[in-house]
């Protein structure tokens, strides 16, 4: 397991640094303008009206930057993760926690592109 | 020399020691004394079986990094007034040691070897072909990592050399990553197979601890993530580009 997790490091830390830019910068923007800008009044009532949002989410475009915005950042927590429980003392049982962690963000992955397809 | 600081050193001689212990050396100071003349004066008019390293005393040979007060530091580059009136010096952290203030190093020096950290060609260049040349924009693109003196801080501040000592480490991977943004070598892809290996420049989990404690301002973060990069890119190409007996 731990030759399989080494040879596959370089798509896992794609993904994780894919979760960081998108978690940062995307979702950053996004919580600011549904999360706080919108109740809040900033943004026009009707810019995020169903029928508005519907359009955008299931544009190719739209399902793409959706399905990003919920699978990376599932990445990058369960990079994160492990390596917070290597540095709390529990590398030797990174090749357990490492598989459970990462079936966990592509279980999530599947599930988010199967909502994005069915938008 | 009228102030007085106190120094709580850790000893350690492993033919009557089973574990490290502590001595403590009250010393009149000089104000314009680095950490290195105050371990100095201890050795030569207190107790000279005091062990620690030193050569050049101009923060260029890199021999006499200690933690001092906890933390990695070259010892002849920083001044005595910066610290209290009691100063701890202990060896490097994630080394082991082989006397008193002296660590071993062979662990530090095969992870140097590691990364093949000379210019590597596909194929030799000819005396009478002349030179290699090299634009100063070439040069400066490498220049700041080739700045490293070994002086091991970066390995005693980083927490991931700590948990897993396999790991390159900091100052092996700015080397490498040195040569490989090199305009005369052609080994990048063979650093960057070493870098995806056993101890892979992946582990570094981005603490900046190795550039915060770097006495010559190298960096070593920026290089291990620009490695990874780098190691990525390198990787994913694989799949496109075929490649000689490499």
């Amino acid at each position: 397991m731990k030759h399989l997790l080494l040879r596959l490091e370089p798509v896992i830390w794609l993904l994780f640094g894919g979760g960081i830019m998108v978690g940062t910068m995307l979702m950053t923007a996004w919580i600011a303008v549904v999360g706080l800008g919108a109740p809040m009044g900033l943004v026009p009532a009707d810019a995020l009206a169903f029928e508005r949002a519907h359009a955008l989410g299931s544009s190719l475009i739209g399902r793409i930057v959706l399905a990003a915005l919920i699978a990376l950042p599932l990445w990058k927590g369960a990079h994160h993760t492990r390596h917070v429980f290597i540095d709390m003392g529990g590398a030797d049982r990174d090749a357990l926690v490492a598989p459970v962690l990462y079936l966990l963000a592509i279980a999530g992955t599947v599930l988010a592109i199967a909502a994005v397809v069915r938008l | 020399m009228s102030e007085k600081k106190t120094f709580r050193i850790t000893r350690f001689d492993p033919d009557r020691d089973e574990a490290p212990r502590t001595e403590t050396y009250e010393i009149p100071v000089d104000p314009d004394w680095k950490v290195l003349d105050a371990l100095n004066f201890i050795k030569d008019e207190i107790d000279g079986s005091l062990s620690h390293r030193w050569s050049c005393r101009m923060a260029v040979c890199g021999s006499c990094g200690m933690m001092v007060d906890g933390k990695p530091t070259l010892t002849c580059k920083k001044a005595l007034s910066e610290y209290g009136s009691e100063i701890s010096v202990e060896p490097l952290a994630n080394f082991p040691v082989v006397r008193d203030l002296v660590v071993e190093l062979d662990g530090f020096m095969e992870k140097f070897e590691s990364v093949k950290p000379w210019i590597i060609r596909a194929k030799e260049r000819a005396v009478e072909e002349g030179t290699h040349r090299q634009s100063q924009a070439e040069l400066e693109e490498f220049k700041q990592f080739s700045m490293c003196i070994n002086c091991m801080l970066c390995y005693s501040a980083c927490p991931v050399v700590a948990n897993e000592p396999e790991f390159i480490g900091p100052a092996a991977i700015a080397l490498g990553h040195r040569y490989n943004l090199d305009s005369r070598d052609e080994g990048a892809h063979e650093r960057n197979e070493i870098f995806r290996g056993e101890g892979s420049v992946f582990s570094c989990s981005y603490a900046n601890e190795c550039s915060e404690v770097c006495p010559k301002s190298v960096d070593p973060a920026a290089a291990v993530n620009q490695a990874k990069i780098n190691a990525v890119i390198d990787w994913a190409t694989g799949f496109v580009v075929t490649r000689g007996k490499e």
